[in-house]
């Protein structure tokens, strides 16, 4: 063959064939090959992200429990102090009506004791000469 | 540009994937298969290599930046799973990636599905001496007529230096043809 001209010449086709259907099924046969999808790779994940939900809440709910009793207790030791205060500063309510309430226990309770011994009570009678005074009229 | 944004973004919705695929699947398998067949040859290999470069698109899609065409970047993996594939063989067949295509071009005449006179034959054996990169640009422009700015984009190369290829590849496969 001489003076061969690639131009010059009809257009030379590669010559290559393919089976009949061959690319109506390649699709199919490639979509199954695929690696598995993320929808699966997702619900996968979602459960175990409610299952560190569940147990997150599980311990927070635990680690609760004391701060709510120690809480709790708190709640009514401050109970006590505001209600005195209240009674103290704020209520109308007399002296005399506090110590109707009062039984013979409370009395008890508030009791104060004096051992007086003697010398103390010399001693306090000579320094105090005002208490003569008080005692002798 | 836009609208492959969106096609880009469906295949990469596991709501819509399937259809986008099969979508990719029915508009690029064609293009994709003729530039893998025109470098390994054969049914079959090609047939390996089209699946290998499909499952590599689909799981490098979520890493395509869109700096080039969709079309551009599935036809750069697809050539380089093609070479990747034929240097393979040669090596597991203890020979060059050369004298593994000029064996195949040899037998060409034996394959079913092939369907081609003396020149058609004697072409695939003056492209089998070429260099790697003179045999791709080659194949590129006269099999499969793709335009120089594409093929720029596609094998990181100046249209320039394109040109220059062909043409060399031009004068050596017409020297071969008056030759032989």
């Amino acid at each position: 063959m001489k003076n061969f001209k690639l131009d010059n010449e009809p257009k030379i086709t590669s010559g290559f064939t393919v089976p009949d259907g061959y690319f109506d099924t390649f699709s199919d046969r490639v979509l199954v090959k695929l690696p598995k999808q993320e929808p699966k790779v997702i619900s996968i994940f979602s459960s175990k992200k409610t299952w560190y939900f569940a147990a997150a809440a599980i311990l927070i709910l635990m680690l609760s429990i004391p701060l709510y009793i120690k809480y709790s207790q708190n709640q009514e030791e401050l109970d006590a102090a505001t209600l005195e205060n209240y009674i103290a500063y704020h209520s109308t309510v007399s002296e005399d009506e506090i110590v109707d309430l009062l039984d013979k226990e409370d009395l008890e309770k508030m009791k104060v004791e004096f051992n007086l011994q003697e010398e103390d009570v010399e001693d306090i009678l000579s320094t105090n000469t005002n208490l003569e005074q008080y005692i002798t009229n | 540009m836009q609208e492959e944004k969106e096609f880009i973004q469906e295949l990469l919705n596991p709501k819509t994937q399937n259809q986008a695929f099969q979508k990719l699947l029915r508009d690029y398998q064609k293009p994709l298969y003729n530039q893998i067949r025109n470098i390994v040859l054969n049914h079959d290999d090609a047939d390996d290599v089209m699946q290998n470069t499909f499952i590599k698109v689909f799981q490098y899609l979520k890493d395509f930046k869109g700096d080039s065409k969709l079309f551009s970047w599935m036809y750069r993996i697809a050539t380089n799973e093609a070479i990747t594939f034929l240097n393979n063989k040669a090596k597991r067949n203890g020979t060059t990636s050369e004298a593994l295509q000029s064996k195949i071009v040899d037998n060409l005449k034996a394959d079913t599905y092939f369907d081609g006179n003396e020149i058609q034959i004697k072409l695939q054996k003056a492209i089998a001496i070429l260099p790697e990169k003179q045999q791709l640009v080659f194949k590129m422009k006269y099999f499969e007529e793709i335009k120089y700015e594409d093929m720029s984009e596609i094998l990181g190369t100046s249209v320039g230096a394109l040109k220059a290829s062909y043409h060399h590849a031009v004068k050596k496969i017409e020297d071969f043809m008056n030759s032989n």
